[in-house]
């Protein structure tokens, strides 16, 4: 997983291609603009003096793909920048942990399959382990501790004192504390164990801090 | 004159009553502490911090808006000072003399004339506001749909202008921005248009979605590829105060820069944003020695600074006189007024009079509460930037998803923030800025709404644009400024201004 996906840094070459930027975008804008014609070409026009549902969409993805195709042709005839250099590291476990963030917090079903809504408890901690690997100087227990810090400070904050309605933990958890708990009550035993959790993770990791990059969790939870 | 100050004092009536201060000060609190992390500008702070507000009635919610609007400014010229990675495009100015100056060990009086300069621009802005408000809202009448076309053709001309890098890519933008927010359901014929058939696409593209993913999330895809070298000033942050001397090098800066900041943050099509650069450019121009800008002079921070804040703030004039957000952040206000059941434009001022000029007070608290609590709180910002960027990006990855889920409670919105997310990373990629494609989202919708009604009015004839006389002239200086930009020498000289 550490390895680094560098992007194609295409070497100065003297082919006909002069500004390699130029072209990833002209072409970029082309392929925008035919799906938008692609996409409204059932749609109406209509007329000036009554427009139609599709007449602007139409007149401005055409402006699109003239723009494309000018930047398609400076980039054959005038020398411009390379395409700079990408990485898929980053993108990659950030579009992650937010995947994984809108997917969890309130469950989610495709057809037969479905996630069960599991709150900020879990979603939180999930986008913050998940996309702190986006940079490979992650280090797992600083991860975890940022993650059980955070996650409850956030639903003591959003949850229970600005009343957002945003799901903080899974309903099923309520089954675990006494029956006469009101929700908040709940929430905020939740939270005094996460920080707890935080805590312990950080003491009884304390000594390693120089060791090994991933240290490994020991509250047994993640 | 006397109507003037009695809307003032109706507003300062709004403004400091203890809920309101309370809330214009936890607005600039939180927006600083927000504001001030590398990599976070106003719109992704705003973006995020939206959902905090919802619980409040309209005014104490706009106020505390504008308190983290005016607290995210600060935070970026703070990080920009200390840290030299300027949060966005108006402290990049303040990064060059302001960050020299950190090095010198006069980090603290940067941040303190910056404070200071900030608070006097607010004040004369508030006072352009309370000034301008009333007779543009009386403007806002002679113009009809023709005119409002013609008007935001011009601004989105001046976001072309005025982007940096190639004039073709930011026309593109622009049309990008407009052909996005076609997406959805037309509201003429109901027809929908572009949507895939996704239900959650039928009410088009949620503009702080598309904010967040362009400048939050993108921005730390961005940041990720730079390995981290942030030279946070390792050196004393000084004494706070600009001694004498300070001050005499820097009140002529503050107030010209305030007047520039002043008038061209009227101007539709973010002209807030050459504010700084204009006044840094003028500052460096008229100094008797120019060698000495680039290497900590006061002026080169007094002046942006100043130009920056009175942009900032007298950019809310186009939205709250005509109802046309002017940039990406008054969209976002646009966004929190309708959560909150108001429709800005002129009616505001005469429906809702306590909450116009309750807002425009706030404004002025906002800037006193900035000097109050930021300068004691210095030390704790730089601590908060020592923080390492692998820590801070989760920190703030969370903070977003949250945000954006709470707007309207659908996990669509949070995907949808990461696939707006690498798009912008895309486009940075390819030599596109993203600001312009936000301005024209931002007024695609209305313009259509424009254009269509101008075209029923007119019996689809084009030649209205033109026989209308103010539209006439609108569309005049628009193609002035195009033709402008375009001249070669002209172009040499505002590539100029941008690199510097």
């Amino acid at each position: 997983m550490s390895a680094l996906h560098e992007g194609s840094e295409p070497p100065r070459h003297r082919g006909p291609v002069r500004a390699p930027q130029s072209l990833a975008g002209g072409l970029l804008l082309v392929a925008l603009a035919a799906l938008a014609l692609f996409l409204t070409r059932d749609l109406d026009q209509g007329t000036l003096n009554a427009m139609g549902p599709a007449m602007l969409p139409r007149w401005l993805a055409i402006g699109v793909g003239l723009s494309g195709l000018a930047l398609l042709t400076a980039a054959f005839l005038k020398d411009g920048d390379l395409l700079e250099r990408w990485s898929l590291r980053g993108p990659v476990f950030v579009i992650g942990a937010i995947l994984a963030f809108a997917l969890t917090i309130r469950g989610y079903s495709f057809g037969t399959f479905a996630i069960p809504g599991l709150g900020l408890l879990v979603a939180g901690p999930l986008a913050i382990i998940l996309g702190g690997f986006a940079t490979p100087e992650a280090r797992l227990r600083d991860l975890v501790i940022l993650a059980l810090s955070l996650t409850p400070f956030c639903m003591v904050l959003f949850g229970d004192l600005l009343n957002l309605p945003i799901p903080v933990f899974p309903q099923a958890i309520t089954g675990l504390f006494p029956a006469d708990w009101s929700q908040k009550a709940v929430l905020r035993a939740c939270a005094a164990l996460m920080a707890a959790g935080a805590v312990v993770v950080y003491l009884a990791t304390r000594n390693r801090r120089p060791g090994p990059v991933d240290v490994a969790d020991h509250s047994g939870r993640i | 004159m006397g109507d003037l100050f009695s809307n003032l004092s109706l507003g300062f009536g709004v403004a400091l009553s203890l809920q309101n201060l309370g809330l214009a000060f936890l607005g600039c609190l939180v927006g600083t502490l927000i504001g001030v992390l590398p990599g976070v500008g106003p719109i992704a702070t705003i973006a995020m911090l939206l959902p905090i507000t919802f619980g409040l009635d309209p005014t104490g919610a706009l106020i505390m808006l504008a308190g983290i609007y005016y607290g995210a400014q600060y935070g970026g010229s703070t990080t920009a000072i200390l840290v030299n990675i300027p949060g966005e495009a108006t402290s990049v100015v303040t990064a060059l003399d302001g960050h020299e100056m950190a090095k010198q060990g006069r980090a603290g009086v940067a941040l303190g004339i910056a404070a200071i300069g900030s608070f006097f621009a607010g004040t004369v802005a508030t006072l352009v506001i309370a000034a301008l408000g009333a007779p543009l809202t009386g403007l806002a009448l002679v113009f009809g749909p023709t005119e409002y076309f013609s008007l935001m053709v011009m601004g989105l001309v001046f976001a072309v202008v005025l982007a940096r890098g190639s004039i073709l890519k930011a026309i593109a933008m622009i049309l990008v921005g407009v052909l996005l927010s076609t997406v959805g359901t037309d509201l003429e014929t109901g027809e929908e248009r572009m949507t895939f058939g996704l239900p959650f696409l039928a009410d088009g593209i949620d503009f702080a979605v598309l904010a967040m993913g362009i400048f939050g999330i993108a921005e730390i895809m961005r940041n990720l590829d730079h390995t981290e070298h942030r030279d946070v000033v390792r050196q004393a942050i000084g004494r706070l105060l600009p001694n004498r001397d300070d001050f005499r090098q820097s009140y002529k800066p503050v107030l010209r820069g305030t007047f520039i900041g002043a008038i061209l943050g009227i101007l539709p099509g973010n002209g807030a944003v050459l504010g700084p650069f204009a006044s840094y450019t003028l500052e460096k121009k008229i100094a008797k020695d120019p060698r000495r800008f680039g290497r900590g002079a006061i002026e080169g921070v007094a002046g942006p600074e100043s130009a920056n804040n009175a942009g900032a703030q007298t950019s809310f004039i186009p939205l709250l006189t005509l109802g046309i957000p002017p940039n990406a952040v008054m969209a976002l206000m646009v966004g929190a007024m309708t959560i909150h059941g108001i429709i800005p434009g002129p009616q505001v001022m005469t429906k809702n009079p306590t909450l116009f000029w309750g807002m425009i007070a706030s404004m002025w608290v906002g800037n006193l509460m900035l000097l109050v609590i930021n300068l004691p709180m210095v030390g704790m910002w730089v601590r908060l930037l020592k923080v390492p960027y692998r820590l801070l990006f989760p920190a703030i990855l969370m903070f977003c998803c949250i945000g954006i889920y709470s707007i309207n409670s659908l996990p669509t919105d949070v995907m949808f923030i990461g696939l707006f997310g690498f798009v912008g990373y895309a486009l940075i990629k390819f030599g596109f800025e993203p600001a312009p494609m936000l301005l024209g989202f931002v007024l695609g919708k209305l313009m259509e709404e424009n254009l269509r009604r101008a075209l029923i009015i007119s019996r689809g004839s084009l030649e209205t644009f033109i026989d209308h006389p103010i539209s006439a002239g609108l569309l005049a200086v628009a193609a002035i400024l195009l033709v402008i930009a375009l001249l070669p020498s002209i172009r040499k000289g505002r590539d100029e201004v941008f690199t510097e």
